[in-house]
């Protein structure tokens, strides 16, 4: 009997070998090595969601990620849209320019704790 | 269940901490065909013990004789080799076993391509709304590639768009290459990513030239065809929490609809610009 795709990599993974490797992993939140319990619930969504891209670009990026630290003390965010929790947010929903969209991958609740922290990031 | 993993395997083996020395495994199967120009054996193998389950996979022969004695329907015992590092693995000490199949294997109806076979030609949607399919782009080194807008992870998806952006933008700059290639960039979200959702992508990559969508496609396609493409180009992605784990692959097709190479490890954009335009120009010698 052959097995199903899923067995195979359960199978992967009992001989140590590791199919995650071969995918964009979900768990970024893994990756952090932030604890929730430790950190706001903002901080701990802005190191999951954004710190990678805003903090350390990837080189082979077509356009770099403005730093994020200060974007409330000034009048206009970097893409000139004015510096308001509301612009802020719908970026993060819709996406800007090669942002990706987080649409329906932060709760309303999580997106506000995030906001909140950005206003604390100087 | 069968399905082409070889690429990802090789990914795969790059995180074994199990491989601190050279392994063989011993391996029965039966050809299903040979790639001279890839130097590679398609086969459907029963249980590896101790590497992989029974499965129909490419495997490369590094010594060209000996592919070039393997024929369809043959049935062959080998040694699969893992490489002391656990990046590579391949066969050696290939034997036919049994001649008496030879020409009567059944064609295998969804497996990872090898170099030479033809594409899959199903109908996409492009960010224009249009429905185009891979033939259209006949005469054309295409240069495809899969992703989904939301993808958040900078080394996947935006890394792969900002390659394909510079390589059009290099394209550009020679325009007997440009009209003689072509970029297909394929969501594999087509529930997210509408026609309207492509478009503003797409042009984000342009940076606001909608001119350059003559020569850069962005596509879905409904989900059965998308697992047809997925399977012959050796992609897997799941969708999990509004996110969708995947492989990174991109692959070149000729300007007749066969699969040149494909990549799904290691790449830069220059080697994928060169063999883009190599690909091209043979297709201007006929």
């Amino acid at each position: 009997m052959r097995l199903g795709k899923w067995q195979v990599w359960l199978q992967l993974l009992s001989l140590g070998i590791s199919p995650v490797l071969a995918m964009t992993a979900c768990s970024r939140q893994q990756q952090t090595g932030l604890d929730p319990q430790e950190v706001s619930a903002g901080e701990y969504a802005y190191e999951v969601h954004c710190e990678e891209c805003h903090e350390q670009p990837h080189p082979d990026l077509l356009k770099q990620p403005p730093n994020l630290h200060g974007i409330f003390s000034r009048k206009t965010l970097p893409s000139g849209a004015p510096a308001t929790d509301k612009q802020v947010r719908n970026t993060i929903i819709e996406g800007r320019g090669t942002m990706p969209a987080f649409d329906k991958r932060l709760g309303n609740e999580e997106l506000d704790e995030l906001v909140r922290y950005l206003h604390t990031l100087k | 269940m069968k399905f082409g993993l070889s690429l990802a395997l090789a990914l795969m083996l790059l995180g074994s901490s199990a491989c601190s020395h050279r392994k063989t495994y011993p391996l029965q199967g039966q050809v299903i065909r040979t790639s001279p120009s890839s130097g590679e054996v398609m086969v459907d193998h029963g249980d590896i013990p101790g590497f992989m389950p029974a499965m129909t996979m490419a495997y490369k022969v590094k010594n060209a004789a000996v592919l070039q004695e393997l024929q369809p329907g043959d049935k062959i015992a080998a040694e699969v080799v893992v490489s002391k590092d656990g990046n590579d693995y391949w066969l050696e000490d290939v034997r036919i076993t049994d001649e008496s199949r030879r020409g009567k294997v059944k064609p295998v109806e969804s497996h990872m391509l090898m170099a030479g076979e033809k594409v899959p030609d199903v109908p996409l949607v492009n960010q224009d709304g249009q429905t185009i399919r891979l033939k259209d782009f006949s005469g054309k080194a295409v240069l495809v590639t899969f992703i989904y807008t939301r993808c958040p992870v900078p080394t996947f998806c935006p890394r792969l768009s900002s390659q394909f952006a510079r390589i059009h933008n290099e394209l550009k700059t020679t325009p007997d290459d440009y009209s003689k290639t072509q970029l297909l960039t394929i969501s594999f979200d087509p529930k997210y990513d509408t026609p309207a959702v492509l478009r503003k992508y797409g042009l984000a990559y342009l940076e606001g030239d909608a001119s350059g969508f003559s020569q850069w496609d962005f596509a879905s396609t409904k989900e059965a065809d998308m697992r047809r493409l997925a399977q012959a180009f050796g992609l897997d992605y799941q969708e999990q929490d509004n996110q969708i784990s995947h492989t990174m692959n991109i692959a070149l097709i000729a300007p007749d609809g066969t699969l040149v190479k494909s990549w799904s490890t290691e790449w830069t954009s220059d080697e994928l610009l060169k063999t883009l335009r190599q690909a091209a120009h043979r297709s201007a010698k006929g």
